[in-house]
């Protein structure tokens, strides 16, 4: 069980101060005190791990964020940043002598510019927000995790989030544009703008992915792109999880990109099938979703390609998606996924390894073992076009012993990922979930060289602490 | 120079320098040693033994290679497997007047991408994973070789365009994708910069994929032998498919450009070699004594940097990316477009007066600028990495 | 997710199911996206997984429910919004139900609320009090601004809002309704109480429109109020006995001559007669109750299922429908509506945003007028976008709450009886 600090006693003593000050800053609504309201703030989308927060503050505008932050930093008090609280990484798990900012309220769109492809949201917009409010002119905002619909997209710059159709259109960092975010100090800094690139330092690129330890992210400028004129998927079933791997090389290696390249094993197609009823191939121990764009024509023939390319493989069945609803419905599947399992087992931990897709028969296969060693079943999604692994870790919260093994068996996996030239997370962010296993990724020297950038930003570790880094001998976080 | 063959040894040579606190002059091949502001360093060391591609995955879109490697080499490797760099990375050789072979490391520590960075992302987007060496010596890496790492904090973006001060890359490791199958490109000849703007927003507006979309003034044009014969200002939008999809996205763009002007199509070798040009800035010349600069700026405001600075200049990037060559005197004037327009500057190439006296990029903020202070004492805590290339006293 | 009941605790059916549906939950945060006081307020609180995160400590405790619980159970529409997007599949309805009767049990409300309450309960399920509410809230209509302030008087004035200036003539639709021409079938209607004084054309309509389809249609006299209205409100025991009162009544039916369906066309109360299934598990009359929920079809369904066609020429109108919660996200109803005012010629639009309750939800405009007036602003908003003729849905609370903006609101039934030869809505403008 990871450890959380214990929380300082100096700052849970200075409660009602700290809670005065919050109170002269948001309006009654926006500050959480009361022991039982701030239960359900206690943790995040990897409910595992708990703990309840001393304060939730809910600002509305930069302005009062970056008051909230001059606040906390002139007492000491560490603060969470918090979006849906979707993270699957508990990246948003609180601490009991930690603020809880809720980014929540800042769910306005402030300004689209088609002309220059760019929008500006508030950190609190849902990433799907942001393509529905461009949709009626044609364009998106192209990153999709499967948590779209809930996860905003101050969440997604702090995880550097990804998705199913990353391969070709890139992950968050290679969407975004400029930020406007706020140091521990309370100052309100602007990055990058709705120009490409930056002249001097990559601040931005640095930010992203910094899982809210460097700033706090209060509005993203992104680029829009205009979609395709249409997209269509195709659903293939195989004998093996190998043969379909095999398949996933073969496309790749003709040079074809599709937009999208997902495999499910079999646990993964009937958790999902059972909640989309999207025609999912009950009978396969393997499934592709492969997506690809363009006119219909475009369409057809890319699909003729891809079937041609899928037939020395045998599938057990190809079907190609015949409407936008059922386009939908295969979608809906792949991105419920994660709840899905739910269906089938009252809890889970999603893995977010990445390996080399040459890799993926030997990675599953050892997986499988491992299933057996542990006595916990596991349901495998991958995002197949850029080795992005997820498995489904199913295991009963009520039974201690069977969470400890999901645990262990999860950190297993994510070693296994690193053994074979991956890495621990590939779009989840490292968070609280992965954090001691760290070491298994970077040699210590090179933890301490993160650190002390951390250093440059917060150095007295208030944003954010207790996530990324192992925690063991390193007082600036434990303290 | 000293140009160590081993990681380990440039390690050395760093460490050594560390310890006598001398600054180091860090470069590959030299081909940008014009570009920002000059350094001046008791030592200087060189990447370019430091070659060689370590390896090749085609399969996994991925290749690693070592930072002193000749761009040239790579690109054949890839070639090979019908595979390109997606970053489209320019050769400024020409542009710069230092004639050579550019290495990787040199491409990625500038960050510098060519035409299809509107649609595939800049050079550091593609840094899949770096090994790298910090200015007291100590060698570490960041990322990987997967495509898809969001594992702690990420040195490779911040490496990407650092100009070799925060760290000397050893290695790297970039995402790849196939080479498309054929090129073709619309040019709407005769329009000037506000409306060729309009119609390249246009063109990335549209649903055709779109990955280039410049505009050059007449006698940018006609420096490009195969656009010479228009006698007229040119824009031009790319389009990179499969065969087929070329003809059929040119042609229905041309349709849906009617309003904007008549195009015509340019076929697969001429575009290759126009869009080749674009990438180098080949449509200017810089004439001895004169100035560079690189200003990057929403779309719609490319047009009125060309107006406000008066300079010999083109537009790539749908707008967004202004060439600008002349006098170095206009540099005020550049900057002071640049910033009304809430973009962003940098003196590319200028005679040594003005490299030495001048900002060479957009000063920060204070509060970003003291970040970036504490910064680079974790990444180089003595200065002595390119001391000054990229601002007096940093 | 993890839980603690007591093996105590799980001896009551009622924790044994909400157990299981608080194990189903896997706290992903989806469903927080879908919900509407979530949209508005910004608080995990009230969002779908906060409220059962209150109620699963609340239920745990065993304590009395404590304000602040209440205050957010409360804000709740019962939309179930949150149900459409769970990939776990949980069931929040059930969870909110007995969230919401925990409350009723334990929580003792200010005497200002029990007073609405108990009034709310005694007059709406009853078309003869709803009558004279009705007419009382008219005649008080002149002296809204002598209310007073605060909760209490926001939600007077809210009702005093709703209240519509001009009542339809009373019209008694008890008994059976014979098939025009050859039967083909025999179905029951749930003639519904508040529906039936505020519009009592839709149940003529819909009687018209089954029999000119062949259907005979029973209006058994002993059935009233569906319960949904004091369910959704926690009380356990007026809801169990209208239930029951029905049940006893269409059992007859069944019984007797039989029924090819029970038809609902207040989508508020299918979903509760859906449940009744559901409702009375654990009690004697629960074969019936089951029977008598898998009969239960919204009238989309069933005009879907045997087939609706126009007589009359298209009307050349623009209609946006508005997918009543119950029917979308309670009954999963989504296509049927649409496709059939399509075949009736009608052009359908869909507002943006369509997922999100119009604040009607049941009593829920008069007891939180706030929220309940925000989210009508929004879905009117969003309906004018699309620049419709007229405001189609399968709900008679909607249709009242969504009232008044201009647009006439009128019951999807009501459209396909007139273009199957009924007469025009009187609500449509000539």
């Amino acid at each position: 069980m990871l450890a959380l600090p214990e929380p300082k006693a100096d700052i849970l003593a200075r409660r009602d101060e700290i809670v005065a000050g919050l109170r002269a800053i948001l309006p009654a609504s926006g500050v959480i005190t009361e022991p039982l309201r701030l239960k359900p703030y206690e943790t995040d989308g990897l409910p595992a791990y708990r703990q309840i927060p001393l304060a939730v503050a809910l600002p509305e505008t930069t302005e009062q964020v970056a008051a909230v932050l001059k606040l906390c930093h002139s007492i000491g008090v560490r603060v969470i940043p918090r979006g849906a609280g979707t993270s699957l990484s508990g990246g948003a798990t609180p601490l009991a002598d930690a603020v809880v900012l809720g980014l929540m309220r800042m769910n306005r769109i402030l300004e689209i510019d088609y002309a220059d492809r760019c929008a500006t949201v508030q950190a609190g917009v849902t990433n799907i927000g942001i393509t529905q409010a461009v949709a009626g002119n044609g364009f998106f905002y192209a990153p999709d995790p499967s948590s779209q619909l809930a996860c905003m997209i101050g969440g997604n710059v702090g995880m550097n989030s990804g998705g199913a159709h990353c391969l070709k259109y890139g992950v968050t960092a290679n969407n975004l544009l400029g930020l406007t975010a706020v140091t521990i100090e309370g100052d309100i800094l602007h990055l990058g703008g709705n120009h490409l690139d930056a002249a001097g330092y990559d601040w931005l690129g640095l930010i992203t992915g910094s899982e809210g330890m460097l700033v706090v992210v209060t509005e993203v400028m992104v680029r829009i792109l205009r979609g395709p004129e249409g997209a269509r998927a195709m659903l293939a079933a195989f004998r093996s999880n190998e043969i379909a791997g095999q398949c996933v090389d073969a496309i790749i290696g003709s040079g074809i990109i599709p937009v999208a390249l997902e495999f499910m094993d079999r646990p993964a197609i009937h958790a999902c099938e059972a909640f989309a009823h999207a025609g999912y191939p009950l009978d396969a121990e393997a499934m592709l979703i492969i997506e690809v764009e363009g006119s219909v024509a475009e369409q057809d023939d890319l699909l003729d390609r891809i079937k041609r390319l899928c037939e020395p493989f045998e599938p057990l069945s190809m079907r190609v998606s015949q409407s936008p609803e059922e386009s939908l419905a295969i979608w809906k599947g792949r991105k419920g996924a994660f709840g899905a399992v739910g269906r089938i087992s009252p809890d889970y931990m999603c893995m977010d390894g990445t390996i080399p897709t040459s890799r993926l028969p030997e990675v599953l296969r050892r997986i499988g073992e491992m299933s057996d060693q542990y006595g916990l079943k596991v349901a495998n999604i991958f995002h197949a076009g850029d080795g992005n692994l997820h498995p489904l870790v199913m295991f009963d919260a009520n039974d201690p012993d069977s969470f400890h093994r999901a645990e262990a068996f999860g950190a297993d996996i994510l070693k296994l990922c690193v053994e074979v030239g991956g890495c621990l997370t590939g779009e989840h962010g490292v968070g609280l979930e992965k954090r001691d296993l760290m070491r298994f990724q970077f040699s210590e020297p090179e933890l301490e060289r993160q650190r002390r950038l951390k250093d440059a930003f917060d150095p007295a570790w208030l944003l954010n602490p207790a996530k990324v880094f192992p925690l063991q001998d390193k007082p600036r976080q434990a303290a | 120079m000293s140009a160590p063959a081993t990681e380990a040894a440039l390690a050395e040579a760093i460490a050594d320098a560390y310890a006598a606190k001398e600054p180091v002059l860090v470069q590959g091949a030299g081909t940008k040693h014009g570009m920002l502001r000059p350094v001046q360093a008791a030592r200087s060391l060189s990447t370019r033994n430091l070659s060689g591609i370590t390896l090749y995955a085609p399969k996994e879109l991925v290749i690693s290679a070592r930072a002193g490697t000749p761009i040239t080499e790579i690109k054949a490797a890839l070639a090979e497997h019908g595979q390109h760099l997606t970053a489209e990375p320019p050769d400024l050789s020409d542009l710069l007047g230092v004639p050579g072979n550019q290495t990787l490391g040199g491409i990625v520590a500038t960050n510098l991408s060519g035409p299809r960075r509107i649609v595939a992302g800049a050079m550091r987007d593609q840094i899949l994973g770096i090994r790298a060496v910090d200015g007291t010596g100590e060698i570490f890496h960041s990322g990987g070789r997967v495509l898809k790492n969001v594992t702690g904090l990420d040195l490779c973006k911040l490496l990407s365009g650092s100009h070799g001060t925060l760290g000397i890359m050893t290695e790297i490791t970039l995402k790849i994708l196939p080479a498309p199958e054929q090129t073709g490109t619309l040019v709407i000849p005769g329009l000037d910069a506000t409306a060729a703007v309009a119609t390249l927003s246009a063109a990335l507006g549209s649903p055709y994929g779109v990955s280039g979309a410049a505009w050059l003034p007449p006698d940018a044009a006609a420096r490009i032998p195969e656009l010479a014969g228009f006698n007229a200002s040119v824009a031009l939008m790319r389009i990179e498919e499969f065969a087929a999809s070329v003809t059929y996205r040119t042609a229905r763009l041309a349709q849906d450009l009617q309003p904007h002007g008549r195009a015509e199509l340019l076929g697969d070798t001429i575009s290759r070699s126009v869009w080749r040009s674009v990438r180098d800035v080949t449509p200017l010349t810089v004439e001895p004594g004169e100035a560079v600069w690189r200003v990057s700026v929403r779309p719609s405001a490319g047009p009125g940097i060309l107006a406000a600075t008066g300079l010999r200049g083109f537009l790539d990037w749908g707008g967004g990316l202004v060439w600008l060559v002349g006098d170095p005197a206009s540099h005020p004037a550049v900057t002071a477009a640049a910033t009304a327009a809430k973009g962003i500057w940098t003196l590319m190439h200028a005679p040594d007066s003005l490299r030495a006296s001048a900002d060479v990029i957009p000063p920060e903020p204070p509060v970003l600028a003291a970040i970036g202070r504490r910064v680079k004492a974790v990444m180089d805590p003595a200065g002595i990495l390119n001391p000054g290339r990229m601002a007096a006293g940093a | 997710m993890q839980t603690s009941f007591t093996a105590e605790q799980l001896r009551d059916p009622d924790i044994q199911s909400s157990n299981k549906i608080l194990r189903t939950c896997v706290h992903c945060g989806m469903c927080t996206a879908t919900c509407p006081t979530f949209v508005l307020l910004g608080d995990e609180l009230d969002s779908p997984r906060g409220r059962i995160y209150l109620m699963q400590d609340m239920l745990e405790s065993g304590r009395p429910a404590t304000a602040e619980v209440v205050t957010h159970i409360d804000r709740c529409l019962s939309c179930l919004s949150c149900m459409t997007t769970c990939p776990s599949g949980v069931n929040y309805m059930h969870l909110i139900d007995h969230g919401r009767r925990y409350v009723e049990e334990t929580y003792t409300r200010p005497w200002h609320e029990r007073l609405l309450r108990n009034t709310l309960v005694r007059v709406l399920p009853s078309p003869s009090r709803m009558r004279w509410a009705l007419t009382a809230a008219r005649l008080a209509k002149p002296f809204r601004a002598l209310l007073p302030g605060g909760v209490f008087g926001s939600r007077l004035r809210a009702m005093l809002d709703l209240a519509p200036t001009h009542l339809p003539p009373r019209q008694v639709v008890n008994g059976v309704h014979r098939a025009d021409g050859t039967r083909r079938g025999r179905v029951a209607l749930l003639a519904g109480c508040a529906q039936q004084v505020l519009a009592p054309s839709i149940n003529a309509a819909t009687i018209r429109l089954l029999t000119r389809l062949g259907y005979d249609v029973v209006v058994p006299p002993s059935a009233g109020c569906c319960g949904a209205l004091t369910h959704h409100m926690g009380q356990h025991d007026p809801a169990m006995a209208a239930a029951r009162t029905n049940i006893a009544a269409w059992s007859a039916e069944m019984a007797g001559e039989g029924l090819d369906a029970i038809l609902i066309n207040t989508s508020g109360c299918g979903t509760t007669v859906k449940d009744y299934g559901f409702m009375f598990r654990d009690e004697p009359e629960q074969a019936q109750a089951a029977q008598i929920s898998a009969l239960a079809a919204d009238i989309s369904q069933f005009l879907s299922r045997i087939g609706y066609a126009p007589t009359r020429d298209p009307a050349g109108l623009t209609v946006a429908y508005h997918a009543a919660c119950s029917l979308q996200h309670g009954q999963s109803v989504t296509a049927e509506p649409k496709t059939l005012l399509r075949k009736a010629g009608f052009t359908v639009v869909e507002p943006a945003e369509g997922h999100l309750c119009c604040g009607s939800a049941g009593t829920y405009n008069l007891l939180q007028p706030e929220i309940a007036g925000r989210l009508r602003e929004r879905k009117l908003d969003n309906i004018r976008r699309t620049t419709p003729d007229l405001i189609a849905a399968g709900n008679i609370g909607c249709l009242t709450q969504l009232a008044g903006a201009g647009l006439p609101t009128i019951h999807t039934v009501e459209l396909l009886d007139w273009m199957a030869g009924g007469p025009r809505p009187a609500a449509l403008p000539a």
